[in-house]
């Protein structure tokens, strides 16, 4: 699997080569190129931190509060999941004319995507032992300290699995960004793509992205320092203290409200609002449905082959720790920091001339999504696998259990919920993906997103509505099971 | 249950000799705690009797069935042995009822079985829909336990399996675990780095240090007959004097001592234990000063230094008749002591 | 219960798969990679497939994903018609040596100018450069005469423009054709300097409209397309033709190609003979397209201004967007 998703990259690498180094440095050395760096950067930095903030406030308030309504607010606080980063855009830049540039950016990217930081700290904030709140506070701290010395530390490897997806998502991004017109590597490559001659120069910006990308792995590997290895329960958790708001009880209300209203509110209202709108607006019931049915056909088949080809990769990574073991895992990320454009001709190239019997039918079409979205299976099903230590499977031996029973009654059932969240996000990216749909389904396919995307490029807003609508639909499911992920006291709790 | 029986097995992790050719026999019916200080290779000498690690020589036999030795090794899925670790590790997402039944065949799942090793574990039936997150860390350890001998393992093996307990639970847990043991009247190996657990519930002690069994005998003759000074130490309070024997008698900075067993002449060291040491007791002549106290209600740990300059001794004393810090007393030494040439 | 998922994964995985093989039909068929909008298509295709009996598969996607699909799949691409929304994607595959020439018939049917003189492909409809302006901000004798006139300090920081798709590329070739190459590099440097550069043209059209930039180059069928669908985008601006052979009167060439590689080159060719012939003209011209048919016997309806009306430069359509213009547009960092 590892080599698998090493195509792109090696296509990347083969094409930088072909060009030499000398033209390759001066594709390379362009002002543009530094201009692109810094906005990639900048909102790599800028939206990691706001979507930091964001999550971590929410779900400290959501958790640890008594603000009103907390399971409510839960729900609508991961709803953001289920609509796609671009219809998200395609929002604001209808609704609120002059939200392009930097801030544009990083708003509408950090209401798309805080949710993949404010799922993984519900969960820990959850499972904190209180005693070590109440040693600080015994310790003379105050509460805001407390929160910043013991609280925050704790948080630190969710907080970093959550930022590490949030900026691998923003280097592949295109299509909000496009629309909020912040020129990133993402977005300069499908431009120079849109010029004859620059291939090259494309390529040349892909190999800078796969820089970065490893610079943010290299990074996010540092941070995380020894990783702990998930305890087995060790008694039964007194429950955590819920603290009073008091005054503050009613603004923060308010806040979680703008959120939910911004994140979820202003996209519904636009796509409504486009619905009401267009003299286009027309439901042709038999297409919508086809569409959502491909849409839906190939999101969970795609979420079903990624999270069984991530189970080697996880499994070795959390097993067999270790450079190579690590080295398979990371690899695995690459291509999801790749945009969609070079993973797909990528793919063009190789299986047309490797495997040309499965050139453009759904077996390579899956492939490509696996390829593409691995790394979502990967966090998911990896932090799943470390729930489940050796010892388990230790004590399952000893039980005269044998090795494929052990899996079947103890490391599956465990690891479940996991496999759930993973094969969930990789729905969730598969069902909005276009372009390697676009060059690599098999002809006749459409999706609601190639749909919604014909339908948007020819100005027909109100006829891109329902498949906008469509698309937010068929993710609710997806969205939930990674709400009640994180909502599950411990995810091994008796049924209620 | 059966007898366990382990003849030279070693073990190496690159480089590190874990196990060397240690010899050991555990008697069918009782409990033997294997003690050491962490790195001795205690867990895994452990993990060889389970079957996790397979030795590179040796024999282990439960019963007269080999299960590693003769170049093969038994899968642990086919050595019952019933495995409690550290802490616990049941498994998640059962109940108590569903984890203790885990190692049952189907058939038996369902049966009385389950009821009667949570009786055995001194646990309520009742406890069987709970989950593991909602006991307590001794309650987790004690079906961790009922899990273990559910199937009627040959032999049962304990990894530190009250190390993650608070003081009160560990000594409460520890002797309701060794209730269930007796009972069930099994083959146990207990591995702990704690020696009042080691002394106080097992029928053996083995002292394990770098790898080898240093020795094995009853817990009264480890701590009264220890075989070298590193034992005397590492099990009970002991003060090492030197000493210069002379016919069964050894000449101490605390006076002229007699000799357990036969000794040669010449220099010497001598184990003195602290409840051997008795403070302002007949004609003791020999002077210390009080430099520290342990007072604890039934007895307390009085620290002294032998005047003029030593040595320092540990006396144990009654709780009623404690001395002050700083105090001037006389101290002797009762019984015969334990000399190491 | 516990096998249900497995068994519906199971029957997700294998449906698509089992669609696919069922889904290639008896009858014969062409396989069409397009880049123009896939509504056109789907209004023009049926009439071809009900005349000759050959159906019409269409692999819609962007003009330059698709042309670089096609290189990138060479002599083993499933592809046998190849269609774009500019020129330069037809001679990126060009360039590469994929197309067989159009049948000559064919290339009769459109004036010559609309197709590159090697007739590797036909150009069959076309759109044309315009500015669009926000009537609030400008009246009606301020608007500009020529395109170039945007480069005067007076338009700084007023037009906003879309450099990056191959849209804005075809215009800058324009004006390197006609005024060339040292008047375009001081033009496009100072369009760099005060223009507004944004996404693409929809959003220059919007940027106008909402009174962000008093003027944005664009091309004229989206105004027109945004008057029919709500007017919500276009309501406070209206559109200036350049006349007179101006640069910013270019007409840009929506291109029309079969590849060589094709075993059903006959088919193909009656394809493309069908989108430039009467019939298929006249199918384009009723869409909701609003761009120009090419074949003189057809034309557009009113309220779009006439093709006869246009006064576009004349320029060969294979020799747009050079490297020339991609070059100098890194220059002066806009790419």
């Amino acid at each position: 699997m590892g080599a698998l998703a090493l195509v792109p990259l090696g296509f990347v690498v083969v094409y930088t080569a072909l060009i030499g180094p000398g033209d390759a440095w001066d594709l390379v050395a362009r002002p543009r190129v530094g201009e692109l760096l810094g906005n990639t950067v900048t909102l790599v930095v800028g939206c990691t931190a706001t979507c930091t903030a964001l999550g971590v406030g929410c779900a400290w308030l959501v958790e640890r509060t008594d603000v009103p309504l907390s399971r409510v607010w839960h729900g609508l606080l991961v709803a953001p999941l289920a609509v796609p980063a671009f219809v998200n855009s395609y929002s604001w830049a209808s609704l609120v004319p002059g939200i392009h540039g930097f801030t544009g950016a990083l708003v509408v990217i950090t209401l798309s995507y805080y949710p993949l930081v404010y799922l993984p700290v519900v969960a820990v904030l959850r499972g904190l032992d209180p005693a070590l709140e109440e040693a600080a506070y015994s310790l003379g701290h105050s509460r805001a300290r407390t929160f910043a010395r013991v609280v925050l530390p704790q948080l630190r490897p969710a907080v970093l699995g959550g930022c590490l997806l949030v900026s691998l998502h923003l280097l592949a991004e295109f299509g909000a960004l496009q629309m909020l017109q912040f020129p990133t590597f993402t977005t300069a490559i499908y431009d120079q793509y849109g010029s004859t001659f620059n291939g090259e120069a494309a390529n040349m910006l892909a190999s800078v992205l796969v820089l970065l990308c490893m610079l943010i792995l290299l990074a996010e590997l540092r941070l995380r320092g020894r990783r702990r290895y998930a305890r087995v329960a060790r008694g039964a958790a007194r429950p955590v203290e819920i603290i009073r708001l008091g005054g503050g009880r009613g603004p923060l209300t308010l806040v979680l409200a703008a959120v939910v209203a911004l994140a979820v509110g202003l996209p519904a209202y636009s796509l409504v609002h486009w619905l009401r709108v267009g003299s286009s607006t027309e439901f042709p019931v038999g297409e919508l449905a086809a569409a959502a049915g491909t849409s839906l056909g190939l999101g969970a088949a795609a979420a079903a082959a990624t999270v069984v080809l991530a189970m080697p990769a996880a499994w070795l990574a959390v097993r067999y720790p270790g450079l190579t073991s690590n080295l398979v895992e990371r690899s695995t990320y690459v291509a999801n920091a790749l945009p969609g454009i070079v993973v797909a001709l990528a793919l063009v190239t190789v299986s047309i001339r490797a495997v040309q019997p499965i050139y453009q039918t759904y077996v390579l079409l899956l492939l490509a999504y696996a390829i593409m979205f691995l790394p979502r299976a990967v966090v998911s099903v990896r932090a799943a696998l470390e729930q489940a230590p050796v010892l388990l499977d230790e004590v399952a031996h000893s039980l005269g259990v044998g090795s494929l029973a052990t899996v079947r009654r103890v490391t599956l059932p465990i690891i479940a919920p996991g496999i759930g969240a993973g094969a969930a996000l990789v729905f969730l990216a598969v069902s909005t993906e276009l372009t390697a749909t676009l060059m690599l389904a098999p002809i006749d396919t459409t999706t609601l997103a190639t749909r919604f995307w014909a339908e948007s490029s020819s100005v027909a807003y109100g006829a891109a509505a329902p498949y906008a609508l469509l698309m937010v639909l068929i993710s609710i499911p997806a969205a939930v099971l990674l709400g009640r992920h994180a909502s599950l006291s411990s995810p091994w709790e008796a049924p209620r | 249950m059966t007898r366990l029986e382990l003849r030279g097995v070693s073990k190496s992790f690159t480089d590190v000799r874990a196990v060397a050719a240690v010899d050991l026999t555990v008697p069918h019916d009782s409990v033997t705690a294997v003690l050491g200080p962490s790195g001795c290779g205690k867990t895994t000498l452990l993990r060889l009797i389970a079957g996790f690690v397979v030795p590179e020589a040796g024999t282990i036999r439960f019963g007269d069935v080999v299960v590693a030795g003769d170049g093969r090794a038994l899968p642990p899925q086919q050595r019952k042995v019933g495995y409690v670790p550290q802490e616990g590790a049941l498994f998640p997402h059962l109940d108590v009822a569903a984890n203790i039944a885990f190692g049952l065949p189907r058939s038996q799942r369902r049966s009385a079985r389950v009821g009667e090793v949570l009786d055995l574990v001194e646990l309520p039936a009742a406890f069987g829909s709970r989950y593991p997150h909602q006991l307590s860390g001794g309650q987790q350890q004690r079906v961790a336990l009922a899990r273990a001998l559910a199937p009627e393992p040959s032999v049962v093996l304990l990894d530190e399996p009250f190390s993650s307990l608070d003081a009160s639970l560990r000594a409460s847990t520890g002797r309701a675990v060794l209730r269930a043991l007796r009972v069930a009247h099994a083959t146990a190996v207990l591995v702990t780095h704690d020696q009042d657990e080691a002394l106080s519930l097992a029928d053996q002690v083995a002292v394990m240090r770098e790898g080898k069994v240093v020795q094995a005998a009853t817990p009264r003759e480890i701590y009264r007959s220890p075989v070298d000074a590193g034992v005397a130490r590492f099990v009970g309070g002991a003060a090492m004097l030197p000493a210069a024997v002379r016919a069964g008698v050894a000449s101490t900075a605390l006076g002229e001592l007699p000799v357990a067993g036969d000794v040669g002449d010449g220099a010497a060291e001598v184990l003195v234990r602290p409840e051997q040491v008795l403070i302002g007791a007949g004609a003791a002549t020999v002077k210390a000063r009080v430099d520290e106290v342990a007072y604890y209600g039934h007895d307390a740990s009085v620290t002294l230094t032998v005047l003029p300059d030593g040595p320092v001794v540990v006396a144990r004393a009654g709780g009623l008749d404690v001395p002050e810090v700083g105090a001037t007393v006389t101290v002797s030494v009762a019984g015969p002591v334990v000399v190491f040439p | 219960m516990r096998r249900a998922p497995v068994a519906l994964t199971a029957a997700l995985l294998i449906a698509p798969l089992l669609a696919a093989c069922g889904g290639d039909d008896d009858g014969p068929f062409i396989t069409v990679y397009n880049a123009q909008h896939e509504e056109l298509l789907e209004e023009v295709a049926p009439i071809f497939e009900e005349e000759t009996g050959i159906e019409v598969k269409l692999r819609s996607g962007k003009d330059l994903e698709l042309a670089n699909q096609l290189v990138q799949e060479g002599d083993a691409s499933p592809a046998d018609v190849f269609l774009t929304e500019n020129s330069p994607a037809m001679t990126l595959v060009d360039n590469a040596g994929l197309f067989e020439p159009i049948d000559d018939e064919t290339l009769a049917l459109v004036p010559p100018q609309f197709s590159p003189s090697d007739k590797s492909w036909l150009g069959f409809i076309a759109r044309s450069t315009v500015m669009v302006y926000n009537t609030d901000a400008l009246s009606e004798d301020e608007l500009p005469t020529s395109l170039m006139d945007l480069a005067q300090p007076e338009w700084a920081s007023r037009v906003a423009f879309s450099p990056t798709g191959a849209d804005f590329q075809a215009i800058v070739s324009a004006v390197v054709a006609t005024q060339g190459e040292e008047a375009a590099r001081s033009w496009i440097q100072s369009l760099a300097d005060n223009g507004t550069v944004l996404e693409n043209n929809l959003v220059v059209m919007k940027a106008v409209n909402d009174g962000e930039v008093d003027a944005g180059i664009i091309y004229h069928y989206y105004w027109y397309r945004d008057q029919k669908e709500s007017g919500e985008n276009s309501d406070s601006s209206q559109l200036h033709f350049f006349g007179d052979q101006d640069p910013g009167a270019f007409l840009s060439v929506s291109g029309a190609g079969v590849l060589a590689a094709s075993d059903k080159r006959e088919d193909a060719q009656a394809f493309v003979e069908f989108l430039a012939g009467e019939e298929g003209q006249q199918a384009i011209a009723d869409s909701y397209a609003l761009e120009y048919p090419l074949n003189p016997a057809v034309s557009l309806e009113p309220p779009v201004k006439p093709f006869s009306e246009l006064e576009p430069p004349a320029i060969d359509v294979s020799t747009l967007n050079s490297e020339v213009v991609v070059q100098m547009m890194q220059d002066v960092g806009l790419l």
